[in-house]
């Protein structure tokens, strides 16, 4: 990685990766890979499919890239493109799972819990990750992105375009799911 | 992990959905407790691989259309200056062009389908 890139600010690597510049591209995805983690993998759990809808949110930023204005922060573009095919992915899985299965939902959440060297930090993310996939994925959506992004209620209606007070009322509903959840864990 | 730090993870997850809350404490907390995400070792590199294949097919499916415009200007030319010949070869033979003197059918029309149907 050309160590240029790393003090550029976003317009600029857009605006390289839409010349061509692969290298510019490649500081993008280093930089929101995390972000991108913590949506998709938030949501779908630590899974094998959470890498490859890892992949494909950055292949489909890579192909509308010349769509982005710059009005936006990039982080919410890519946030956007994250939930979507994460929610796509959901809706898939339920399908699939249903036509096989009576227990549908519960059978998707196949969760692999990478290995820790330390036990403790393990069992955090073990607790995070089964609290959020008992919830429902639009509660689920929600809790991921204010626990695990950091972002405020506003910025949570915004990025999913959502009103304040539905975003408010399932933050709500949510936080009574999470007891009942957290309570048999 | 011990149940004092346990239920204070559950405390932090539960009080993260409150609307007063800090979400952005409470994320940056539960990152130190370990609760953080990523891809594997290898990811940029892929995405890097995976956006680069397209491009490359784009060249070939080009290469093919460019290969095909230069096989088919040469078929066409071929192809013009053979009816070019056969029109006067038709010209020359039947004297005048016709769309029954175009496919070779003369004024014993009939009775040549006569024969070749009965065979006398």
């Amino acid at each position: 990685m050309k160590e240029s890139y790393r003090q550029s600010d976003e317009l600029y690597l857009v605006k390289a990766s839409l010349e061509g510049d692969k290298m510019a591209f490649g500081e993008i995805v280093n930089r929101y890979r995390k972000l991108v983690a913590r949506t998709v993998k938030g949501m779908l759990g630590d899974s094998v499919y959470a890498e490859d809808i890892g992949q494909e949110v950055f292949i489909k930023l890579y192909h509308s890239l010349s769509e982005f204005r710059g009005e936006a922060k990039l982080s919410t573009y890519i946030q956007k493109i994250a939930i979507n095919l994460t929610l796509n992915e959901i809706k898939r899985r339920k399908r699939f799972f249903s036509m096989f299965s009576q227990k549908g939902n519960e059978e998707m959440h196949e969760i692999e819990i990478p290995c820790y060297d330390n036990e403790e930090k393990r069992d955090a993310k073990e607790l995070v990750n089964k609290a959020l996939q008992g919830l429902d994925p639009k509660f689920r959506i929600i809790v991921a992105m204010r626990m695990l992004q950091g972002y405020s209620t506003k910025e949570t209606a915004e990025i999913l375009e959502l009103p304040l007070g539905t975003v408010l009322s399932r933050l709500s509903r949510a936080q009574e799911q999470l007891k009942v959840i957290l309570g048999k864990l | 992990m011990n149940d004092m730090k346990r239920s204070e993870i559950k405390n932090l997850i539960i009080s993260s959905m409150e609307s007063d809350a800090t979400p952005e404490d409470i994320a940056r907390h539960l990152e130190e407790e370990g609760v953080s995400f990523d891809f594997g070792n290898g990811f940029t590199d892929r995405i890097i691989d995976k956006i680069s294949a397209p491009i490359l097919k784009i060249k070939r499916e080009g290469e093919f259309i460019r290969n095909l415009n230069f096989a088919f200007n040469r078929i066409a030319l071929t192809g013009v200056a053979a009816i070019v010949l056969l029109i006067i070869s038709i010209l020359l033979m039947e004297g005048s062009f016709s769309f029954n003197s175009f496919l070779g059918l003369g004024d014993s029309y009939d009775e040549s389908m006569v024969f070749l149907l009965t065979g006398n």
